[in-house]
């Protein structure tokens, strides 16, 4: 069936059933999210010609602030679109890292150092 | 489109303070000045055009969708679950219902297959 398949979780004694589609539909656009995310603000950071532990410092708020812009764009109620709110905000944190990492440095080279 | 122009316009902005702070940097180079940060204004830009293209991308990303299977099927009938394309018959009795149906064409239609059988089997 088009429907996809149906995963179920026992929560309060009741049965709740998900859509495996739409959770996956989901979690494709919250990782393209992360990825641009994570691209974007690593240029920031070496733009503002962060270094060292101020440049780790610097992916965290981020990744809080892209967790709040999310959890806006899914307004009040957002058990309808994601099983686990903490997930959203920890899930591929450190795969994410290294694409920051890597934007990080090239924009640090292009701006401060030649 | 308007999650596009929040796109464009925060990497246009970026790219502006990114030029800034390299003319920033020049010039300090050219004073002789030891660097420290940049100036808050060079610094204020970077961050809210990047706020503003991340924005611009979630609006892009697309819209959730409603994760509970209940919601799901709710909005399909049971015509459209019980619909199985593969099983479908085209050809059966009840084109003798049609006005145009020839009950001979169809006579000779059965002793053609039959004779072509019937050669195939004794050829």
């Amino acid at each position: 069936m088009s429907t996809g398949r149906v995963k179920t979780r026992v929560q309060k004694g009741e049965i709740i059933a998900y859509s495996e589609s739409a959770v996956r539909n989901n979690a494709a656009i919250v990782k393209y999210c992360r990825t641009s995310m994570a691209a974007l603000s690593g240029s920031t950071a070496g733009l503002l010609g962060l270094t060292g532990f101020y440049g780790f410092g610097f992916y965290v708020f981020s990744v809080l602030g892209l967790w709040v812009m999310l959890l806006m764009k899914a307004g009040t109620q957002w058990q309808k679109f994601f099983i686990n709110r903490r997930s959203l905000l920890t899930h591929d944190f450190f795969g994410s890292l290294f694409t920051y990492v890597l934007f990080w440095t090239f924009l640090y080279g292009m701006v401060h150092v030649y | 489109m308007f999650p596009r122009t929040f796109l464009t316009m925060g990497i246009l902005s970026l790219f502006h303070a990114a030029y800034s702070a390299v003319q920033h940097r020049s010039y300090l180079r050219i004073t002789a000045q030891e660097f420290t940060t940049l100036p808050l204004d060079i610094l204020l830009q970077a961050i809210i055009s990047m706020f503003l293209t991340m924005y611009g991308i979630l609006q892009i990303a697309g819209d959730f969708k409603e994760i509970r299977a209940t919601v799901d099927l709710e909005s399909k009938s049971w015509e459209t679950l019980r619909n199985i394309p593969s099983f479908y018959t085209v050809n059966h009795r009840g084109r003798a219902l049609s006005p145009e149906f020839d009950p001979a064409s169809l006579k000779s239609q059965t002793q053609s297959l039959s004779t072509v059988s019937s050669d195939a089997v004794y050829s």
